[in-house]
Order: structure tokens, then sequence, then C-alpha cells
């Protein structure tokens, strides 16, 4: 997967390009954060709140505790990586194996995770992740692992379905015909070509993990203000949208949608990018 | 001199009620290639897999080089696998996709402790550029994989190979290749095959014996020439006569039998081709019947055959 | 009477590579053929040859990234590259029918089979009401099902593939088509049901005059059901003429070279043709695109082989069709 290929791929579909490139500004915004934003992030100025955008000092105007929404919505990045990099990361570290073994051998690890998943779909995720924030205690950590440990059986059950769908392959059959013992046919034969669907599909569990870190934050829970974390801004900001602050909500809320979207988009573009057959090489 | 491969009244059920195999017996000595015709449903590709070992029979035995590998564990049945080795009929899913020609040549020789370098030469054999060893499988033509199969089967020198439809997927001019290179390697090495196949002109080129199936059961064994001669089941004749020969000058011999194959579900206790046998008598119906001589070698399960009277008429040709 | 009449027919694929660029596949260059009513037409060649792609044109199925840059078809003397769809919809399953591979996809499964034979004559208004399942069932007789009433009322995953297949025949021939185009007809239908199957189209296609274009790759199939035969290769035809002319004096190499392929012949000649792979249609080389696997490929060979014609309607485009083989 050169990056010559990421170009082609790029090319022949927009929406990878589109939803890559946003990513990508994120990345660099994350990464760049103390240089791009003007100000610090939490830093103060308790006689100029709640100035409209292009007043002075503050492109995007300022919150209600005096602190620039430019700035805060630049550094809200890095909480969005530092979820969604992290969660995505337990998803596969816990769902692969997971998957790689149930849809292999099936029985009860199997049937243990199709309950598990069934719990999952029966409750309400966020009031899930709430229960286990409010009982382990808030923190940036624990909404992490929270938000990790609740996707990983719904990432083990499309790793699950891949495994499936393989193990009557003829060319894992040819495997198992060729004297590669069970581990060797699971690692070298199954698991790289099971990774493929499962891969496409960790950004959009990532989208997901961001969403709902932001929903989590919105709702009192996990980050709090006056970090700035993009749900956490769009709660504070909510009580100011009816008195005409608009600002405060909005551009921490269009951040967020946008990386969103560009998870999904790159997540839809990446099947096509990982599949070997579209993989330019020879002529 | 041992065969290489008994298979003695093999059994197999499918969850759901399906029998595949039906009481199967037959074996492979050294260097013998044995054909497997049969249409779908007979239970051919079957057999295959419990030849191999690569499904566990319901009931019989199966005995490779005298040893019994019936029940064998999957750890005990890795080390004979350099021995029994099998090439399957698609080449394009038989390969893992996301390696290399060249590491799928090594894979044999890793596994039973081989010398990596020989996989050059394996290509070779098998005739196969060696550009292709960098290349991925979807790089290369039906015909190039089937060649990387069949590399990766001979690579440990095997007693046995089980080669299920290898050509039924390739175009003829490429077919010939791969018939070529199988029969140049059964006279080097002296391999056994059981070649499974629904094409019989070519089951009829590479065998030395035929087994005709029908339903999970041999109703015709015999010496290929013997056996295309002179097919003496009737369902062996209705078989060879609905082939069509690619030469116009060729007149058919059509036995009109009608009716198609019936499900393999809730089978008849006797003959499974009754039904739809013009010769068939009361007693067929009775009990499976017993397998009776016509020739040196040539046996057919069909009552018929003790007074000669299991001659098919033939229709008028329909050219 | 010429029903099909296909003239120079070139057919190109554009797509677009990673790199961006634009990559044109000429898959057809320059076919021609006819069939007459009352006869059965083989095309035969290997996977990529185009037979497929041929009797989509056929069709006028063809449909983008496919192009017809050049050439004619003709059907009842009408052109056929160029009409609207609409046009296009009167003419097939009407006047001129298809037969494809795989039966059971392509039967509606949630209609069952006699509603679909009267649909088939509803939509091109051919009969309707009682008429159309009068005629429905008289089809199914035809080609040969069993007890037809009965099977009127049969779901289509009732039936098992020779069956499905002799209901696609029936869909095809029950608005009294002139042509009918198989592909692959009876490719994984058993070998049994194979005969029974080609046995009843070639005995209705005989009693209705019909003009009948069969595309295959089984030699068998050309030698016992069809009068005459097209060779194609990468996208020409090499060789045609009646069967029993070209099986017994092939003129082409390639001809040739498929018919000493089969094992029967290999039986009796040994091991003599070596495969090869089919030029790159993105590439094409000048001059007689077999040269690379020809054994006796010449100089002459750079410039492409015109039809030569061997015995009267037989010919083959190389350049030494007209010597002794």
């Amino acid at each position: 997967m050169s990056f010559t290929h990421v170009l082609g791929v790029a090319r022949r579909s927009p929406t990878f390009a589109v939803g890559f490139g946003a990513i990508l500004v994120f990345a660099l915004l994350a990464a760049f954060a103390d240089l791009i934003a003007p100000l610090p992030p939490t830093q103060s100025f308790p006689y100029e709140t709640l100035r409209p955008p292009g007043s002075g000092q503050f492109l995007l105007g300022s919150d209600g505790n005096g602190m620039d929404v430019f700035s805060r919505t630049i550094h809200g990045a890095r909480y969005a990586f530092g979820i969604a990099l992290p969660a995505g990361a337990i998803m596969a570290v816990i769902g692969i194996p997971l998957g790689l073994i149930a849809g292999w051998r099936g029985g009860w690890v199997d049937e243990v995770l199709l309950r598990i998943l069934d719990v999952l779909r029966a409750f309400p995720t966020i009031i899930l992740a709430l229960a286990i924030v409010a009982a382990t205690g808030q923190g940036f950590l624990n909404v992490i692992l929270v938000v990790g440990f609740l996707d990983s059986p719904i990432f083990a059950r499309i790793v699950r379905a891949e495994v499936l769908a393989l193990r009557n392959a003829t060319f894992v059959r040819a495997a198992v015909a060729a004297g590669n013992p069970e581990w060797r046919v699971l690692l070298v034969h199954i698991l790289p070509n099971a990774i493929l669907g499962a891969t496409a599909q960790l950004p959009l569990r990532m989208a997901w993990a961001v969403r709902i870190s932001a929903t989590l934050a919105f709702i009192g829970i996990g980050v709090q203000a006056p970090a700035p974390e993009w749900g956490a801004m769009i709660r504070q900001g909510a009580e100011y949208v009816i008195s005409g602050e608009w600002w405060v909500a909005l551009f921490p809320g269009l951040a967020l949608i946008a990386m969103v979207l560009g998870l999904n988009l790159a997540g839809d573009g990446l099947s096509d990018l990982l599949d070997p057959k579209r993989r330019a090489t020879g002529k | 001199m041992t065969a290489v491969l008994a298979i003695q009244n093999l059994v197999h059920r499918f969850p759901g009620g399906v029998q595949a195999v039906n009481d199967v017996s037959f074996a492979i000595a050294p260097g013998e290639t044995l054909g497997l015709v049969g249409e779908s449903g007979s239970g051919k590709s079957t057999i295959g897999l419990l030849a191999t070992r690569l499904l566990a029979p319901t009931q019989g035995r199966i005995l490779f080089e005298g040893q019994d590998i019936t029940r064998l564990s999957a750890a005990t049945l890795r080390p004979l696998r350099a021995r029994l080795q099998v090439v399957f009929q698609d080449p394009w899913g038989a390969l893992n996709p996301r390696m290399t020609i060249g590491r799928l040549l090594e894979e044999p020789l890793r596994l039973h402790g081989g010398n990596l370098a020989e996989a050059r030469l394996l290509a070779e054999r098998v005739r196969l550029p060696l550009a292709t060893l960098g290349r991925y499988p979807h790089e290369l033509s039906g015909g190039q994989l089937q060649r990387v199969s069949i590399a990766r089967a001979i690579a440990n020198r095997p007693k046995l190979i089980v080669l299920d439809e290898p050509t039924s997927s390739l175009d003829l001019s490429v077919r010939a290749g791969i018939l070529q290179l199988l029969e140049e390697l059964q006279r080097e090495t002296g391999v056994a095959m059981l070649f499974i196949s629904h094409d019989l002109e070519t089951v009829r080129l590479v065998s030395h014996r035929v087994a005709v199936l029908y339903l999970g059961r041999i109703v015709e064994t015999g010496p290929a020439a013997a056996l295309f001669e002179t097919p003496g089941h009737p369902y062996t004749q209705t078989l060879l006569s609905a082939h069509l020969p690619p030469d116009p000058f060729v007149a058919l011999r059509r036995h009109r039998v009608q009716g198609e194959i019936p499900s393999p579900i809730n089978l008849p206790p006797g003959c499974f081709f009754a039904g739809r046998c013009p010769l068939a008598l009361p007693a067929c119906n009775a009990g499976p019947p017993a397998m009776q001589p016509l020739a040196p070698g040539q046996e057919a399960a069909c009552l018929r055959i003790a007074d000669r009277t299991n001659r098919l008429e033939p229709a008028e040709d329909p050219a | 009477m010429t029903l099909l009449a296909v003239q120079d027919l070139h057919v190109e694929f554009a797509t677009r590579g990673l790199d961006n660029r634009l990559r044109v596949a000429q898959a057809l260059n320059g076919v021609s053929f006819t069939v007459a009513a009352g006869e059965v037409v083989g095309l035969v060649g290997e996977t990529g040859a185009g037979k497929s792609l041929t009797a989509l044109a056929a069709m006028g199925l063809l449909r983008p990234p496919a192009r017809i840059p050049h050439g004619s078809i003709r059907f009842e003397g009408r052109e056929i590259i160029g009409l609207s769809d609409r046009e296009l919809e009167k003419i097939r399953g009407r006047r001129m029918a298809m037969i494809v591979q795989s039966p059971l996809t392509s039967l509606d499964p949630l209609k069952r089979i006699g509603d679909q034979l009267v649909r088939m004559q509803r939509v091109h208004d051919t009969a309707h009401g009682a008429a159309a399942r009068t005629k429905a069932e008289a089809m199914l007789a035809a080609v040969r099902i069993p007890d037809p009433a009965r099977r009127m009322r049969a779901w289509p995953h009732e039936l098992s593939g020779g069956m499905a297949q002799r209901v696609l025949i029936a869909m095809a021939l029950v608005n009294d088509p002139a042509l009918i185009i198989a592909d692959e007809p009876t490719t994984g239908l058993d070998v049994t049901v194979q005969a029974q199957v080609l046995d009843t189209l070639r005995d209705i296609v005989a009693a209705r005059n019909l003009g009948a274009l069969v595309i295959t790759h089984d030699l068998g199939v050309v030698a016992h059901y069809c009068q005459r035969v097209a060779v194609m290769f990468a996208g020409r035809i090499v060789e045609d003429g009646p069967v029993r002319e070209v099986f017994s004096r092939p003129s082409h190499p390639y001809t040739r070279a498929l018919i000493d392929s089969t094992p029967g012949r290999i039986a009796q000649l040994g091991w003599t043709v070596t495969g090869g792979t089919p030029p790159d249609l993105y590439d094409l080389p000048q001059g007689c695109l077999y040269r690379d696997r020809c054994p006796r490929a010449a100089t002459a060979c750079l410039a492409a082989p015109p039809r030569i014609a061997v015995s009267g309607t037989h010919g083959a485009a190389c350049h030494f069709a007209g010597e002794a083989a």
C-alpha cells in the first residue's frame, strides 16, 4: 500500500479523497495545535466573554469564560484523536483475536460473543456507557476504556463474519491439506484475509467512538470543561444558543461533524484501498 | 505390493441426512491413476475430501500406505500430509490471495522441513516462469495458477495426489498442458493419483482404472479401456452414450434413459438407478446389488449381468 | 433467408487505471458472420475470445464502458446499432430471444412458472389471458416437460437444473421468435441432462425453422448440434464454415490446436499442443494475433491475414489457409 496507491484510489474515489483529506487536516491541526492556535485553549480573558466572531483576537469569538473558541476547537482535535486511536486499538486488540477464534472454532467463545452482542443491542449504548463511567469514575482514560470495550464485541463480530466466510474457502482447505498446523492456518492464511474487510470498518468504529465520547461529554460525563473537548464545548455553548451567542456551540459542532463524516467516508474508501486485486503492481 | 490408498466400506452422511457416500471401497496401487467419474450428487468430491482426511467419514476405513488414518487427529495427520496431497478444481480460489507465488511454493517445503531454495526448482519443474515468483495469484492465468497448485502438491515427493476436477475450469488448450504435466510427473516419480472428474474423455485419457459413481455408490469399475469400450452397468452405458465426442463424424448412439438424478435424501433400499433403468427387474429394488464380474478386472453392480441381459438397446441416432 | 448479419463488428472497453490513465481494451476486432433461418451456428472459442460479448452486442445489450466504434449488426434486415432501448425492447424477447447459462438465476423466484410465461406474452402483446395460458402450457410440452399442466403452477426452486433450462427455452420461444441466441446453454448441467436439453433445442429449431446462434467452449456441442461454426480468437473470427468441413480440414492453426487439445486426439497423436496466453487486449500487436503461439508463424504474419476461402463457404483468416494442412 504505497503512497502513490493511496493517491490513485483517492483520485478514483472522491468520497475517499474527501474523507481522507478531512482526517489529514484534523491530524495536522492536532499535531501542530500549539503553533496554529493563536491563544492557549484554556486561557481565560474574564473581561472579554462571549465576544462574537471576528472581534479582536477572537477569530471565531469567545465563550462564556472568555476563552478563544477558535483555539479551543483546534485543540479539540487532540481529544478526538486521543479517543479515536486508543479506542480503535482496544477494539482491534480485543476484537480481532476474539472474532478469529469465534469464527474458526465456534463453540463457547462464539456463544459468549453472540450473547454479549445481544445484550449490547438490547441496551441503549449511551445508557450503558453512562452507567459504566458513573461506576468507574470520570476521567479521560476511563472514557477511552469504556468506549473501546463497548465496541470490541461489534468489531469482533465483523472479524467473525469474515472468518466464517473464509473458513470454507478452498485456499484455507488447501492450507490444511498442505500440512499447516492450526495456528498457522489461522494466522498466516485466515487473518491477513479477514483483516481486510475488518480494517475497512475500523474508521467507522472510530467515528462512533468520537461521537459517543462527545455525547458523554455533552451530558456531563467524561471529559469536563474547561478541557477543550468538542462535546464539552457544545454542552457549554448550548445554554448560550437561546440568548443568541450561537458561535460557542456551532464551531466545535461543525468540527465534530466534519471529523465523524471524514472517518466514515475514509472507511468506505478504505475497502477499495485494501483490495489486493486493485493494487497496482507489475506493469 | 500394498496399495498406496485403500478405501474400505466408506460411508459419509452430511448433517441434514444427505448420504453423499454409500459403502464405497477401492484401492490405488503405486504409480496408478484411478479415475473417479460421476455426475453431480455422485459424491466424488466428498470421497476426495475423505481420502485426504480433510473430512472424517461416518463409517468405514481409510488406509494410507497401510496405515489406518480414519480417525487420526489433525496433528497426527500433519506429517503424513507431505506424502498425501490434493489439487482442487478452482485454481483462482485455491491459493491464498495475499501470498506471493514464491511464498506459496516455499510453504510446503517449510512445513515439512524441506530446503526453501527448492521452490525455484519446483517452479521450473511445472514450467512456471520464474518472473511469476514475485507476483500475487490474481496476476496469473488459470493455467499458471493450477501449475502452482501442482508444484505445491509435489513439493515433498508425495505418494498420492488427489486431483479434484483439476482441469475443469480451464480452457481446452491450457487443459492439455496440465494433463501432460501430470502424466510426466507420474512417469518420473511413480506417484499414484486419484483423478476425480465428470469429464469422461479426460478420465479416459489419464486413468489406468476407472470407477463410476452414481449417488455415492460405485456402480462399475474396471480398466479404463475396457470400461469405455464395453460398459456393463446400464448407468455407465447411459453416461457414455450421452457424451458428445468432439468429432462430427462419430455417430451418437443415444440410450433414451429419461429423468434426472434423484436427490440423495431418502435413497431407496435397492439399486439407486432402478427408477430410471429400462432394464430394471423387481429384484433390483430388494437390496443393493452385489458386484458381478464382467471381464478381467471389470465388474459392475447390476443383477442383469449374471445372465448377460445388461445391454441397453441404443435409440436411433438422433443426428 | 439471413436473419442475423454481423459485419466487421468492433467493440472496445475504456477503463481508467489507478494512475487515472485511460486504457482501451479492444475486445472485438472485426467480427463478421451470419445466421440464416433453419440453421444452428456455433460460436466457439476460449475464455476472453469475445463469444459472449458478440452475443450481447447482437442482442443490443452492450452498456458503457463498452462501445461499438465500428461495425454493423443487421437483424431481419434492420440495423440494430443505434436503436433506442424502447425499440430494442420490441425486438428482444419477441423476434430474438436469448437463453443464458444460469437458468435458476434467470427465473423470477417469486412467480410461478406459468405466470412468468404468460407475462412474457403480455409484455410483448402477443397473447393475453386464456390464450396466453394455453400457449404457455403448449410451450412447456414442446420443451418436453412432463405433466405441463401441473408444472405451470410450479415455483422456480422446485425445478431441477435441467428442468429450469427447459423452462428458460420455453420462455425464449413463447413469442415465436425468429432467432435464438444461446450462451453456453448446457454448461453446468450434467452430461445426461445436457444431451436431453440439446436434443430438445435442436428439434424445436428444426421444427419451427428458427435460426440459432449457440455460444459454447465445448467442441462436442458444436460437432453434433451445429451446422456451421465460427471459431473465435482474441476478438476475431479466425475460421468459419460448415462443421464437418472445419473439423475434417481445419485451416487455421488455432482451430487445429483446439481440435488437437481434445483428449481423444491427444490419445491418438500425443501431446502436440502447447497452450499459451491470449494476446493483451489492451495492447494488441499488429498483424496476426495468433502469431506468438503459432507453430508456422512467418514474416508474412506481421501483416493482418485476410479471410482466405478454403472451399465453398469454408474460410480461415490465415496467410497459409490455402495450403494443404
